[in-house]
């Protein structure tokens, strides 16, 4: 063998990054490489190289039962208000809309001031809701001008490939009435169903799930809440 | 490259993820923890650390789902390398400076779990072939550094050449590796 301490002076090169993939780099070198790749489209490249040409050496780490407790110590850590019961009938889901529905008011007025107002001459008589879920990126803003339909904007949320969002009122903790899907991406105006109408007011819950494409099957939510606000008095 | 029913279905609990449901996260932890779990706990050799980094690799995961680039990596080597580089940062926080030698010595003596190739892929038949390419206790311990994360002194220990010698070796294996795999 010769020529190996020539070989160990070579500029960093496509071994050092598969060193740096497999993770036998000094805490040191690991983060300097680190840096270098981040700003170096090739050595990018190189790496993905050796993480997809390795990873076909994935099936050989054997499945290990993980122990029944590190769910809810998960599930505790990163949603520390999980709800047991259905959504809906949850009571601390009730009373906690109940608080919080004055200090979201005033956010939302808030930032209603800070925007031109779609039609300032109907801000006489008007409910507004402001939606919005714990460990949720999806927030609406729902404003209801006395005319029979919400008008509802998404301030948050993306498109989910497969799934739609649909909107449903809860008025005196009836099950929820579906008020069809929504876009995320668009702003809508949903009219009031007779129904809806019949009870609406301050107080009605407007909230929003992920459901399967078309809405959730059979006019019950299926999907998680990801968005969820009590209708208040401006 | 098909893609499988299967891997489809981890795909989409994935990019429901990035949507904050947790029904999805739920579902994917079902799905997924074992196979991870079994990562963390290959590399850590210690299950009271692999059960503090599996959550930890789970808190990344619901952090990070909107990276996961559908079509670029198979949805669950994209899982696998969240858990093994968790637990490559866990291994490397903890290595002294210089590698304690009885720690190394101790190491060697574990025999490497011979659980290999319980389906070969195309990709999978590929590396495999190119390992084969190289001399087998080098191709072993390219394996090593990968599946368990030995670092160089481990290695060095387990086939008791000095450390300079080891990285030497695994260098021009990675050459040599490389060109066999190249596109």
């Amino acid at each position: 063998m010769n020529g190996e301490r020539d070989e160990d002076e070579k500029p960093a090169g496509s071994a050092l990054v598969a060193e740096y993939v497999l993770g036998l780099l000094s805490p040191a070198e690991h983060e300097q490489l680190a840096r270098r790749i981040a700003a170096d489209p090739a050595l990018q490249a190189e790496r993905d190289f050796w993480s997809s040409r390795f990873a076909a050496l994935d099936d050989q780490f054997a499945p290990v039962e993980a122990p029944a407790r590190v769910w809810p110590a998960l599930e505790k850590r990163l949603f520390p208000v999980a709800a047991k019961t259905p959504w809906w009938d949850s009571l601390a889901l009730w009373r906690g809309i109940a608080a919080g529905a004055l200090s979201v008011a005033v956010a939302t007025i808030g930032f209603s001031l800070l925007r031109p107002a779609p039609d300032s001459a109907a801000l006489a008589t008007q409910l507004v809701a402001a939606l919005r879920a714990e460990g949720s990126d999806v927030q609406f803003v729902a404003l209801y001008d006395g005319s029979g339909a919400v008008r509802l904007t998404a301030l948050s949320g993306a498109d989910v490939p497969n799934r739609d969002y649909e909107l449903w009122a809860i008025q005196g903790g009836g099950a929820p009435i579906s008020m069809g899907v929504v876009a995320i991406n668009a702003r809508s105006v949903v009219a009031l169903t007779p129904e809806v109408s019949a009870g609406w007011g301050e107080g009605s819950v407007l909230a929003i799930t992920l459901e399967p494409k078309g809405g959730a099957p059979g006019g019950i939510p299926s999907g998680p809440v990801v968005a969820q606000g009590a209708v208040t008095r401006i | 490259m098909t893609i499988s029913p299967a891997s489809r279905e981890v795909a989409d609990l994935i990019a429901r993820c990035a949507l904050r449901d947790r029904v999805a996260f739920r579902l994917l932890y079902e799905r997924t923890s074992a196979k991870l779990f079994g990562v963390v706990l290959r590399i850590l050799r210690d299950r009271g650390e692999a059960e503090d980094a599996i959550q930890d690799v789970y808190v990344k995961i619901w952090q990070r789902a909107d990276r996961f680039v559908v079509g670029q990596t198979s949805p669950i080597s994209w899982l696998v390398a969240v858990a093994r580089n968790h637990a490559l940062d866990r291994v490397r926080a903890r290595r002294p400076a210089a590698e304690d030698l009885d720690v190394a010595v101790e190491l060697a003596d574990e025999a490497p779990t011979p659980d290999r190739l319980a389906e070969a892929s195309e990709e999978g038949a590929r590396i495999e072939k190119c390992l084969a390419t190289l001399e087998p206790d080098r191709a072993e311990a390219v394996r090593g550094a990968y599946l368990d994360g030995f670092s160089y002194e481990e290695l060095a220990s387990r086939y008791a050449v000095p450390l300079n010698t080891m990285r030497t070796w695994l260098r021009r294996s990675l050459i040599k590796l490389r060109e066999c795999l190249a596109p």
